[in-house]
């Protein structure tokens, strides 16, 4: 155990240099951009990966917190004109205490109906995102949200908003981490061994599945404030069905039940829209066949995949 | 362990008129018979007898529709399961069920949650409470592994075990939650001579610590071996209840397994 926190931890401090290294080396401002989604699309893939990866429960509706944490930091940026670090906190706490409240009975399902259940929730908000228009803008979607600043440092430059997506990705690693490697996460992945074991010996599994799926719900509310206030734009289509099933599918990609597996999934869900552009018409095409290989050949995900190849090239 | 001897009632499991019925089969009908401290009581019957369904009204999976249910002095019945385990009921599986996923020494570790405090805060912020209690969670599950004697795989994954030793994991888990009572549903079912030699020792040793057994058991002799009383049960009804020796001459007994003469 203490082995495995001192390989974290290093881990940690490379990643952070090389997220030092980038902002410093790299000019172009494109690669930045795509660098700062992709830590935007960690952070989603992180916080769904401790609900399923971890706890072993799937949202099929998790793009609707994402899309209200950037909904509702808007509204109270631009409509109220609340300070955008306070919106933050609003945003935060309002998609929390939507989770805990679509939470509380959605979770006494599991399996297929678990799904069914968020993939349903994730509807009606896309519905509410689109037709409220006179708080949401409708499906012309919301414009002019402010950028942010802290004191001197303005986060209208692309390099510094980068650093402050990665310096919150890193916290929220750190974080996920740290809860993972204690009694809370022990608990949460006995629950995902085998439920009806965890009940028999003490775990409250209803309340910690209630949680985990808040705190989740919580991390994609901090994404979609920083989606929003990077593009200053938002609208529904970037919150509906299959933005839900794209954070699903970053996890499974990446790897289940692992942190570095949220940073490989999304990473790679990312760039390769970016990369096909190239094939026009047949992008997606590409694309899922990209998605179809490296499940047939990585069913583990690409950590695990990565990891087997690894240990198999040393032997 | 001290806190057990302190409270000599507390152990004391008493079922009362219990009954169950399932879609109208009555599982459970009008059970009643009292359980002593620091024994080991054996629940015996044929298949259908309504034993597993007695271990999950006693653990609170199944809540009974009449009856109650005293543990010491508090009545039982319909409480949640983690509150049961807290008040000191431990229970283990038919088949067993371990967390495949963690290692062994992991698994003891969350047998302990109901023990230990640390919640969400404590661990991201690694206060000092919660890394001492850690450090004290982890040696008490070691010391826990080498009582049931699987000390030397603590870090093994736990379903690389042997199924003999995945049954001694369960056992060392439930003991974790430091159990006034523990239950074992067929704890010797999968396991050889030599293993079950070895569980029955083990039990005898639970109960010299002051922990009171319930067990559901096919094999004959190891019941008869090490338990003080004996609770019959057939098709949900109470059949007889005494020493293995009185229980092993009732009538009621013998025509019930032997069929009538």
């Amino acid at each position: 155990m203490r082995l495995r926190w001192g390989k974290n931890n290093i881990a940690f401090m490379v990643l952070f240099l090389v997220v030092v290294a980038i902002g410093i080396w790299i000019e172009n401002q494109y690669y930045l951009q795509v660098m700062t989604f992709i830590g935007i699309n960690t952070l989603l893939a992180l916080g769904l990966n401790m609900l399923m990866g971890y706890a072993g429960q799937i949202s099929l509706g998790h793009a609707a917190f994402y899309g209200l944490g950037a909904y509702t930091s808007a509204i109270l940026s631009v409509h109220y004109n609340v300070c955008p670090w306070l919106a933050l906190l609003g945003a935060v706490l309002t998609v929390s205490l939507i989770a805990f409240v679509i939470g509380m009975p959605t979770l006494k399902l599991s399996g297929y109906y678990l799904g069914m259940g968020t993939l349903g929730f994730g509807m009606v908000v896309h519905v509410l995102f689109r037709e409220w228009s006179t708080l949401t803008g409708g499906a012309s979607g919301f414009v002019g949200i402010p950028p942010l600043e802290l004191g001197p440092i303005s986060f209208l430059s692309i390099r510094n908003y980068f650093y402050l997506v990665w310096f919150i990705l890193l916290a929220s690693m750190v974080i996920c981490r740290r809860l993972i490697d204690s009694r809370i996460g022990r608990a949460l992945r006995s629950i995902h061994d085998s439920e009806h074991a965890a009940r028999a010996v003490g775990v409250d599994t209803e309340n910690l599945k209630l949680m985990i799926f808040v705190f989740s719900a919580a991390m994609s509310a901090v994404a979609g404030f920083l989606y929003a206030h990077f593009v200053s734009f938002i609208s529904p289509g970037s919150f509906g069905f299959l933005a839900s099933i794209r954070m699903v599918t970053m996890v499974v990609i990446g790897g289940m039940a692992s942190i570095w597996g949220a940073l490989l999934g999304a990473s790679l869900l990312t760039l390769l829209p970016e990369w096909l552009h190239a094939f026009a018409d047949y992008e997606m095409v590409v694309y899922g066949a990209v998605l179809m290989l490296v499940m047939i050949l990585l069913p583990q995900g690409l950590t695990r995949g990565l990891m087997d190849i690894y240990e198999r090239s040393r032997k | 362990m001290s806190d057990r001897e302190n409270n000599p009632e507390l152990s004391f499991l008493r079922i009362d008129n219990v009954s169950k019925t399932f879609g109208g089969v009555q599982a459970a009908q009008d059970i009643s018979f009292k359980v002593s401290r620091e024994n080991i009581v054996g629940l015996i019957g044929p298949n259908g007898a309504g034993k597993t369904t007695l271990f999950n009204l006693i653990t609170g999976v199944y809540t009974p529709d009449n009856g109650k249910i005293f543990f010491g002095q508090a009545e039982i019945q319909g409480r949640k399961i983690s509150t049961l385990v807290k008040m000191g009921i431990a229970r283990t599986f038919q088949n067993v069920e371990l967390f495949e996923n963690m290692t062994v020494v992991e698994n003891v570790m969350v047998g302990q949650h109901v023990r230990t405090m640390c919640g969400f805060w404590g661990a991201v912020l690694r206060l000092p409470g919660m890394l001492r209690e850690e450090k004290q969670s982890r040696i008490d599950a070691l010391d826990l592994l080498e009582f049931v004697g699987l000390e030397n795989v603590a870090d093994r994954r736990s379903s690389e075990l042997p199924f003999g030793w995945q049954r001694l994991l369960e056992i060392a888990r439930a003991m974790a939650s430091k159990p006034k009572m523990l239950l074992l549903d067929e704890p010797a079912a999968g396991l050889n001579a030599v293993e079950t030699a070895h569980l029955a020792e083990l039990l005898v040793k639970i109960r010299a610590l002051g922990i009171t057994l319930l067990l559901v058991e096919h094999d004959m002799s190891l019941t008869m071996e090490i338990s003080d009383r004996i609770v019959v049960l057939d098709q949900g009804r109470l059949l007889a209840h005494g020493t293995p020796r009185e229980v092993q001459q009732d009538e009621a007994v013998m025509t019930a397994y032997l069929g009538k003469a």
